[in-house]
């Protein structure tokens, strides 16, 4: 038994190491890239600001009558070719930095999944699968949208604010210090509320995720509830979280109603205080009213970019969280691999290796009762039988024979090494492992077979299938072989997907099998045929067995019995029929032996 | 959104689907008063920033550039100012007003669409459920009605109130100069021509893009279940690389709408320039030709912005509105699907069924799953034929068979998770179909081979609807000796187990169905393989459980395993979908049918009966 601590999503600090470790060399290997992105930027940026020169000698010359209608079209056509020419420099940065921001997305996400396959199970125990799959889909987009969109978008804020800052200080500094007055205040109020968007966005997810979760769980267990029926029961609850996700979503609502009008509020009463001021210095002759209305336009410029700064800041934020979320998975090791001593990596030579388990002691990680505790095996080639009650350890310890979970050194030796001093992988290649929960992919059925070998040939993948006892029923299928399995395919019962992992197990064909309580959905007949088939495939090579089934254990050549973590009995069939009692219990349960035993007779 | 890895696939909605939209707005009436609020609200916001240019224009022209005494001049300007002052604070409060009344009247018809939705999944019958991916009913209740409520929040504060200062900036051009403003008035249909023609192609790229996330978000889930098995058989560098093909697709679509996306940006605000260069060029000749003031000429030039920016911002926010609708389609599609379950209006009062069975020539057929993307589906294979079976109150009755029988199906027909094609199934007299489901179930208890326990604590998965209070649920398990395992968890009944809890093994899990099943006191009990992956200790404690609680009662086991069949009153033989043979364990040997065969099956395995 274990426990599972789910990991909840407090702030997390940004590691700069690792920042720099993981983008430092995406962005080098676009830095052509970023560096032609960015000046294009500037340059269309640049361009963009000269529109209102034309348009201000045009007025000019209008208002002083020197106007011609030949001098209008050329400054038309001025503004007409400047503004060509800031479109296609815009496409470039566009495509360019924008692109560069799907590039890195995709870089990060195929290092993060390389990561994730190479972790152990202590690592997927910790994290529920939805947990990963939002770091791979919500945290990379929203580090996508920071990188793109926010970064152009901060780029495009500060080049345009400084030049038109320049220019309106150009025309009169005292009143382009009035002007920018308010907007200092706009800054900082637009941090604080996209900071408190931020959080009750947090809680408008966290909502939608109990939501998601509720929804799932009725659906799953849809049987459950109707033959229950608890109907009523669930749809109050669900319209409870589905208030809360409403009353959530409000509270955000509050915050993001602020920020856009407070924008234009800012920027309106920067306008107001230039009209007022501006148009009193224009009356007491401090500045002219060309002057004066140039100064309007860029303010104007001014504003327009900065009201967005709120919400690229909000981006840039909520990217920066996911990325330092990402980072912390990548930071994420093996236990099973940190062990490993830096030591050369041994070579295995045994074609049979052998197991040695010394003093073997094993709890999961975040509990304290031991799954394990002091186990002595030696396990070489023929059959070992494992029984035992429920949570007396069996499936703990192939998941640890497997090396699923980190073990002390010297506890478990393979062909002689401690494991802690062999490559994970290495290990891996001689062990094959069907366990009771039954995987399949949504591929094929030769695909399934196949998973070891994928260059098998047909023949030998029926073979397989055929030792398996399922060979018939692919050959019913559609498709044959080559139905598709899984969700958008054939749905198959218990039975059926834990033979096709078993053929699976027979085509890799290692020298230790592992065969986690995976007969159990097997009717007698079957489990009987199919297990010689095992027996027969692995003569001389190694077997485990997992079982409560007395007749499967019987031909084993040694059964350990375990109980509470420990081994509480061993030997060979005939010697535990002799001396366990809950073997023999077992055993006669089993058989039905005991019909005089009035205590069990129920039906 | 947090999607919680389950992705649709690219689908989208016709704007034009009139039937689409009365279905919506239908939706929405009962908040027909926020909306009237919200679009005044709107309206207020967009007057505000229409007049607003038009205040400076006339401070510039009556107070700054106007001669008189300076006194007059600067009072007139501070009367602009305050009345500027007053336009910004009311488009302040009105920006504020309109996105919160928005917000919650996109809420509030989300959050009805959604328990309606969510209350009619429930209604359905497990044929629907067996045909539709409990995946993509999530995706219906949750991420379809968000991208809904998306198109609320987004496009209608949005957009609406562009198109009302588009409204209004036309208004006041035509009301400056008519002949400017028709010259201006062109760009509208090339601009909208330009925008359409646009977000045709990319709502294309949208929907590539969506499929492969969905395609690449599949891959990733899957090989994240089987980690395990990919590390053991060595498949990392494959699986990886097929991960990278599949994501370096995703990225290709990605950028291919980036380019499209970065040509029609530049090419709105290039005609947005060109907008003002034939102000300044037409407009400007017109000032020489004294049609035109310099103020009104600058004012044109100011409304430019205003006049722009819906275009592009309908451009965005077209995909908003698609997939919005594509939605809205599926969810409404799923509305639209009633249950074969029928509920009779008149339901039996079920208070006193004694649990006399009896199946009279049943038959059923399975529905093929759906393959998602609309087809019917097609006639299944039939499952049981012409079934006649009378079980007796009280009557313990085991029912076996090889793999494939039919077993599992009699029971769905018995608690009517789906009725028979053909024939009838009387309890007590009465045809199933006589009962109101509920009724049916609360009397028929049943427990399956692989038991279903919720994320919740032993309790909750225990008490269930019963409403059984703490110490009437420790009571009974304590007269079944049930107790005794509860005590072994380490909260007790508070453990929490299921998923993020506590792991329980299978016999475990079997002990809580059971403790649930005792609770709810029922007439029938069916035993579907319930015993099967269980281990001894736990076996026995099933019987005895089994034995203080439901002693007298109709008992149906149903198992392939015949040292458990054996003891019952009577054995059913299934073979492929047809009742083979019926009596007791003697009876049946004698008979030297399938049963025998089986028996010896089983012997010739070492496993005497």
């Amino acid at each position: 038994m274990r426990t599972v601590s789910r990991s909840t999503s407090e702030p997390i600090a940004l590691p700069a190491g690792i920042l720099t470790d993981v983008l430092c060399p995406i962005f080098h290997r676009f830095r052509r890239r970023l560096l032609l992105g960015l000046t294009a930027l500037l340059a269309s940026d640049v361009l963009y600001l000269t529109l209102p020169r034309y348009l201000k000698i045009g007025v000019d010359e209008l208002a002083q009558g020197i106007a011609t209608r030949q001098r209008l079209l050329v400054l038309a056509c001025g503004i007409l070719l400047t503004a060509v020419v800031t479109g296609l420099l815009r496409y470039v940065w566009r495509t360019l930095l924008i692109g560069f921001s799907r590039h890195l997305e995709t870089a990060l996400r195929d290092r993060l999944i390389s990561h994730v396959l190479s972790m152990d199970q202590t690592f997927f125990d910790r994290r529920p699968l939805g947990e990963i799959m939002a770091h791979a889909s919500n945290d990379l987009s929203a580090v996508q949208l920071s990188f793109g969109l926010g970064l152009a978008a901060a780029a495009d804020v500060a080049v345009m604010s400084v030049a038109a800052v320049l220019f309106m200080l150009h025309i009169s500094p005292p009143l382009t210090l009035l002007a920018a007055l308010p907007l200092p205040l706009l800054a900082v109020c637009s941090w604080f509320l996209s900071h408190e968007l931020h959080r009750r966005f947090e809680q408008v997810q966290s909502q939608f995720g109990l939501l998601t979760e509720f929804a799932r769980n009725t659906l799953v267990s849809i049987r459950l509830i109707k033959s229950c029926t608890r109907e009523e029961q669930q749809m109050r609850e669900f319209g409870q979280l589905g208030q809360d996700y409403v009353a959530s979503n409000i509270r955000a609502a509050m915050i993001q109603g602020l920020l856009l009008p407070l924008a234009l509020l800012t920027g309106s009463f920067g306008t107001l205080l230039v009209l007022h001021s501006g148009g009193t210095m224009v009356i007491s002759q401090v500045i002219s009213i060309g002057e004066f209305v140039a100064f309007i336009t860029y303010f104007a410029m001014l504003a327009m970019p900065l009201a967005t700064v709120g919400w690229a800041t909000g981006l840039i934020r909520r990217g920066m969280t996911s990325l330092a979320r990402i980072c912390r998975l990548l930071t994420a090791t093996s236990t099973v691999k940190a062990s490993l001593h830096e030591t050369a990596q041994p070579v295995i030579r045994q074609s049979r290796p052998h197991i040695s388990l010394r003093r073997l002691s094993f709890s999961y990680p975040g509990t304290i009762t031991p799954a394990l505790s002091d186990m002595n095996v030696e396990i070489g080639p023929g059959i070992l039988g494992i029984s035992g009650r429920t949570g007396s350890g069996k499936s703990t310890l192939c998941r640890l024979l497997v090396r699923q979970y980190p073990v002390a050194d010297g506890s478990y030796l393979f062909a002689g090494h401690d494991v802690n001093q062999i490559d994970p992988a290495l290990i891996w290649r001689h062990v094959s492992w069907v366990d009771r929960n039954t995987s399949l992919f949504s591929a094929s059925a030769a695909e399934n077979i196949s998973l070891a070998k994928p260059d098998a040939p047909l023949a030998e993948i029926m073979e397989a299938a055929r030792l398996a006892a399922v060979h018939d029923e692919i050959m019913a299928m559609p498709d044959g072989y080559q139905t598709r399995l899984g969700e958008k395919g054939i749905r198959l019962s218990g039975g059926q997907k834990q033979r096709i992992a078993i053929a699976r197990a027979l085509l890799a064909d290692r020298p230790i099998l592992i065969i986690d309580d995976a007969l159990s959905a097997l009717d007698a007949e079957t489990a009987q045929q199919v297990f010689a088939a095992l027996r027969d495939r692995q003569r001389g090579k190694t077997l485990l067995l997992v079982s409560h089934h007395v007749q499967l254990l019987a031909h084993a050549d040694h059964i350990l019995l375990l109980d509470q973590g420990r081994i509480a009995e061993q030997g060979s069939h005939a010697q535990l029929m002799a001396r366990s009692t809950y073997y023999q219990e077992t055993a006669s349960r089993q058989q039905g032996k005991e019909e005089s035993g009035a205590q069990l007779r129920l039906f | 959104m947090r999607s919680f890895g389950y992705f649709e696939e690219g689908k989208t909605g016709r704007i034009s689907d009139l039937r689409l939209w009365k279905r919506i707005f239908g939706l929405c009436r009962a908040w027909r008063a926020g909306i009237f609020w919200s679009s005044l609200f709107s309206l207020l916001a967009a007057s505000a920033a229409v007049i607003q240019p038009q205040l400076l224009q006339r401070g510039i022209d009556l107070f700054i550039t106007a001669s008189g005494a300076d006194a007059a001049r600067l009072d007139g300007l501070f009367h602009i100012a305050l009345l500027y002052g007053g336009t910004a604070a009311a488009a302040f409060a009105a920006g504020f007003g309109q996105v919160v009344m928005m917000e919650y009247v996109g809420q509030s018809v989300m959050h009805r669409l959604r328990s309606d939705l969510y209350r009619h999944l429930l209604s359905l019958d497990l044929a629907f459920f067996h045909a539709h991916p409990a995946g993509r009913l999530v995706t219906r209740l949750t991420n379809d009605i968000q991208s809904m409520n998306d198109m609320f929040s987004l496009v209608m504060v949005t957009l609406f109130n562009d198109l009302l200062r588009l409204a209004g900036v036309l208004v006041a051009l035509y009301l400056t100069n008519v002949r400017l403003a028709l010259l201006m008035t062109i760009f509208l249909p090339i601009s909208l021509i330009i925008t359409v023609f646009f977000s045709r192609i990319a709502r294309d790229g949208f929907r590539a893009i969506r499929s492969q996330l969905a395609v690449v978000n599949a891959f990733l889930q899957e090989v994240l279940s089987l980690v395990g098995v990919i590390q053991i058989y060595g498949q990392e560098a494959d699986s990886m690389a097929k991960f990278r093909e599949l994501n370096g697709v995703y990225l290709e679509r990605n950028l291919r709408l980036i380019r499209l996306f970065g040509a029609f940006m530049p090419l709105s605000e290039f005609l947005s320039s060109l907008a003002i260069a034939v102000i300044l060029w037409y407009g400007g000749g017109e000032t020489l030709q004294r049609h035109l003031t310099l103020g009104e000429l600058t004012a044109f030039l100011t409304y430019m912005r205003l006049f722009f920016q819906p275009m592009q911002e309908i451009a965005r926010k077209y995909s908003v509105v698609q997939s919005a609708l594509a939605s809205a389609e599926r969810i409404f599609e799923l509305l639209d699907i009633s249950g074969s379950i029928i509920e009779p209006t008149v339901p039996i009062d079920g208070s006193r069924i004694r649990g006399e069975i009896r199946f009279a020539g049943v038959s059923f057929t399975y529905q093929q799953e759906d393959d998602g993307n609309g087809h019917l589906p097609e006639e299944g294979k039939s499952v049981l034929r012409d079934i006649d079976l009378h079980i007796q109150s009280g009557e313990t009755i085991a029912i076996t068979g090889p793999t494939g029988a039919g077993k599992s199906t009699l029971v769905s027909l018995l608690v009517r998770f789906y009725d028979p094609s053909a024939g009838r199934i009387l309890l007590d007299g009465h045809d199933l179909r006589e009962f109101a489901p509920q009724t049916l179930r609360r009397k028929i208890g049943l427990v399956l081979q692989d038991p279903l326990i919720e994320p919740d604590t032993v309790l909750a998965n225990i008490r269930q609807d019963t409403g059984l209070t703490r110490s009437e649920v420790y009571q009974i398990l304590v007269r079944t000796s049930l107790d005794a395992f509860v005590a072994k968890l380490p909260q007790g009944l508070d453990t929490r187990i299921g998923e993020g809890g506590l792991d329980l093994s299978a016999g475990e899990k079997q002990l809580i169905a059971f403790a649930r099943v005792l609770c709810r006191n029922p007439a029938v009990l069916i035993l579907d393989e319930a015993t099967s992956s269980v281990d001894s200790e736990a076996e026995q404690l099933l019987e005895q459980a089994l034995r203080s609680g439901f002693a007298g009662r109709t008992l149906l086991i149903i198992a392939h395993r015949l040292s458990t069949v054996r003891r019952a009153n009577r054995i059913a033989v299934f073979a492929q979908g047809r009742l083979a043979e019926l009596g007791s364990h003697e009876e049946l040997l004698a008979r030297q049918g399938l049963y025998a065969e089986l028996a010896a099956a089983d012997l010739r395995h070492g496993r005497p009966v």
